[in-house]
C-alpha cells in the first residue's frame, strides 16, 4: 500500500510540475504592457538560422554628442532603459541607473542570462517557424519597409518579443535613409 | 533453427526418433517470424517517420497551445502506463519499463524547451535543468531499473552542477565585477560525488539493485574523473591564472566533498567490495586536494595522475575487478607515453628520436599487456564492483 502511494506520487509530481509551470507562463506572458519597437535586421551577412530571425532594436534615445562618431556597434549596449511614451506606441527611451529606477514606470533591462546576456537589449530574436522566419529575413533585407517588433515589458524589466510586422516608410524616413547613406559614402 | 539439421541429426543417429519429434514440435511453437516482424516494424516506422515530418512541416501552423496540450498529454500517458502497468511489465519485461520511463523524462526535458518556443521566454539552462531533476527525479531513482535511469539522474545533475557554476560564476564575474560565491559553487560541482554513497547504502536494501550499483559506479566514476582533470589542470599550469574558480580553498572544498562521499561509501556497504570504491573515491579526493601543489610540474603533475590509478590498479586487483584493473593499467600506460613526449618532445623532431620514441611507446605498451594479463584478477561474475 504504501509502495503504492509513493509510486503514485512520484508520477503525480511530474504532471502537477509541468502543469504549473506551463500555466504559470501562460499567466506570465500575459502581464506587462505591449509596446512597438522598430527594429533592424541584425546583419545582412549573416543568414537565417532555422526557426528564429535575429534583429536589432532601433530604440528611440535621446542623441548624445559623444556617440555620433563612429558605427553604431562600437556604443555600449543599454543595460536599463526607461520606456515612454503612450503604449504601444514608444516615444522615447532613455538609459537610466539602477537608482533612478523607482522613478520609471515602465523600465527594461537587459537579462545577463539570455542568449545575448548583456547585449539583450541591443538584440533580439523571434522564434518562428523556418518558412516564416525567412519571409521575416527578406522583409529586413528590404530597405523600403521598416520592421517592428512589439514586445511586452513587465514591471520587472524583463521584454519579451511577441510579434513581428513591417510597415513601409514614411517620406520623412525615406529622407533620413537616404542622407545617412550619403554621409556614410562620403569619405 | 530449422527440420533439416534436426533431420541431419537424427540421419546422423545422434538423436532418435522421438527427441527428432519432440524438438521439431517445440522449434513449431517457439519459432520466432522475424520476416513478418521486420515487415511490421518497417511499417510501423513509415508511419512514425511521416507523422512527424508532417507534424514537423506544419508546426508553425498548428497553435502553440495545442502542441503544448498533445506534448502534455504524451507525458501524461507514459507516466500513467508506468504506474498502471509498471508492476506487470517490470516482471515480464524490465527493459520495456526503463525504455517507457526514459521516454517519459525525456519527453519532461523537452516540455521545458517546448514552453520557452511559445512563449518566447529564454532561461539560463540550469534552471530547467534543476526543475526537471526536481520533477522527475523521484520518479527515476523510483523505478529506474538500469544503467539508463541511472545515467540521466547521474548524468543531468552533473551537467546541471556545471552550468550552474558557470552561469553564477562567469556571467556575473564578466560584465559586473562582483566575486561569485566560489566556496559554494565548488560545494555544488562536489555534490553529484554523493551518489555514490546513496548508491552504495541502498543496493543491499532494494530489490533494485543493479540500478543503486550503477548509481554507485557513476559517483566513482564523477570522482575519478575529477581527480584526474585536476591533475591534467596541474601539467599545464592552470591553477596559477584559474582565478577563484581553481583557487586553494576551491579545490579543498571538493577535495573534502570526496572525502567524505568514499568514507560514506566505506561505511554503508560493509565488504571488501565497498572498502575499495570507497577507498578510491577518498584517493580521489585527496588527489583533487593535492593537485594544486603539483602546479605547473610535469613529472609530478604526471606522477600524481599515475599515482591515482596505481591506486585504483591496486584497488581493483585487491577486490578482484578484472575491467577495471585493464583499464587501469591501459591508463597509466597512456600517461606514461604522454610523459614522455612533454618531458622531450624535441624527440619527434629528429629522425633518431622518432625511432627512440618508438620503441619506448612499444616497450611501455608490451608492459601494460603484460601486467594486464598476467596479474589481472579472474573473469569476475555480475554484480561485484
Amino acid at each position: 500500500m504504501k509502495a503504492k502511494v509513493a509510486r503514485l506520487a512520484v508520477v503525480v509530481l511530474p504532471v502537477i510540475g509541468l502543469g504549473g509551470l506551463w500555466a504559470w507562463s501562460d499567466h506570465l506572458s500575459r502581464q506587462g504592457t505591449e509596446w512597438d519597437v522598430a527594429v533592424r535586421g541584425y546583419d545582412p551577412r549573416d543568414l537565417l538560422r532555422g526557426h528564429y530571425v535575429e534583429f536589432t532594436y532601433d530604440w528611440p534615445e535621446p542623441e548624445r554628442e559623444e556617440e555620433l562618431d563612429g558605427p553604431t556597434r562600437l556604443i555600449e549596449a543599454p543595460r536599463l532603459l526607461c520606456l515612454h511614451g503612450d503604449p504601444p506606441e514608444l516615444e522615447l527611451a532613455e538609459r537610466i541607473e539602477e537608482d533612478s529606477l523607482a522613478d520609471c514606470a515602465h523600465p527594461a533591462r537587459a537579462n545577463p542570462a539570455g542568449v545575448y546576456g548583456y547585449g539583450s537589449l541591443r538584440r533580439g530574436r523571434f522564434y518562428v517557424g523556418q518558412d516564416r522566419a525567412r519571409e521575416i529575413d527578406d522583409a529586413m533585407r528590404d530597405r523600403d519597409q521598416r520592421g517592428i517588433v512589439r514586445i511586452r515589458q513587465r514591471d520587472d524589466g524583463t521584454i519579451t518579443p511577441v510579434s513581428i510586422r513591417f510597415r513601409p516608410l514614411t517620406a520623412a524616413e525615406i529622407e533620413e535613409r537616404d542622407r545617412q547613406s550619403e554621409e556614410t559614402v562620403d569619405p | 533453427m530449422n527440420a533439416r539439421k534436426i533431420n541431419a541429426w537424427h540421419d546422423a543417429g545422434l538423436i532418435d526418433e522421438e527427441t527428432r519429434t519432440r524438438l521439431i514440435a517445440y522449434e513449431d511453437e517457439h519459432a520466432r517470424p522475424l520476416a513478418l516482424w521486420a515487415i511490421f516494424g518497417i511499417g510501423a516506422l513509415a508511419i512514425a517517420l511521416g507523422l512527424i515530418s508532417v507534424v514537423a512541416a506544419n508546426w508553425d501552423e498548428i497553435p502553440g497551445q495545442i502542441r503544448l496540450s498533445v506534448h502534455f498529454l504524451m507525458i501524461l500517458g507514459t507516466l500513467a502506463a508506468l504506474f498502471l502497468h509498471g508492476e506487470r511489465l517490470a516482471r515480464a519485461n524490465p527493459w520495456g519499463i526503463e525504455a517507457l520511463l526514459f521516454v517519459a523524462a525525456a519527453l519532461g526535458l523537452t516540455f521545458f524547451g517546448h514552453l520557452g518556443q511559445v512563449y518566447q521566454t529564454s532561461a539560463p539552462l540550469w534552471e530547467p535543468l534543476a526543475l526537471w531533476l526536481l520533477l522527475f527525479g523521484p520518479v527515476l531513482l523510483l523505478v529506474g531499473r538500469s544503467w539508463l535511469a541511472a545515467a540521466l539522474v547521474v548524468g543531468g545533475s552533473i551537467y546541471c552542477a556545471w552550468e550552474y557554476n558557470y552561469a553564477l560564476g562567469e556571467l556575473i564575474r564578466r560584465p559586473s565585477g562582483e566575486t561569485p560565491p566560489y566556496l559554494w559553487l565548488a560545494f555544488v560541482t562536489a555534490l553529484p560525488v554523493f551518489f555514490a554513497p546513496v548508491g552504495a547504502w541502498l543496493r543491499g536494501r532494494s530489490d533494485r539493485s543493479a540500478f543503486w550499483r550503477r548509481l554507485e559506479q557513476l559517483g566513482l566514476t564523477y570522482a575519478v574523473l575529477g581527480a584526474s582533470l585536476s591533475c591534467a589542470l596541474a601539467s599545464v599550469g592552470a591553477y596559477e591564472d584559474g582565478g577563484e574558480a581553481l583557487s586553494a580553498s576551491s579545490q579543498f572544498i571538493r577535495a573534502i566533498g570526496g572525502i567524505a562521499a568514499g568514507i560514506l561509501v566505506v561505511v554503508t556497504r560493509p565488504g571488501l567490495s565497498g572498502r575499495m570504491s570507497g577507498s578510491i573515491i577518498v584517493g580521489a579526493g585527496v588527489i583533487i586536494g593535492s593537485a594544486i601543489g603539483v602546479n605547473d610540474s610535469d613529472v609530478f603533475a604526471g606522477g600524481l595522475f599515475m599515482i591515482l590509478w596505481a591506486g585504483i590498479a591496486g584497488a581493483a586487483l585487491y577486490a578482484g575487478w578484472r575491467g577495471v584493473f585493464q583499464v587501469a593499467v591501459a591508463t597509466i600506460a597512456l600517461r606514461l607515453i604522454v610523459l614522455s613526449f612533454e618531458l622531450a618532445s624535441d624527440l619527434l623532431l629528429s629522425g633518431f628520436g622518432l625511432i627512440v620514441s618508438g620503441f619506448l611507446i612499444l616497450g611501455v605498451a608490451w608492459l601494460a599487456v603484460r601486467v594486464s594479463r598476467r596479474f589481472a584478477p579472474p573473469p569476475e561474475e555480475e554484480a561485484s564492483t
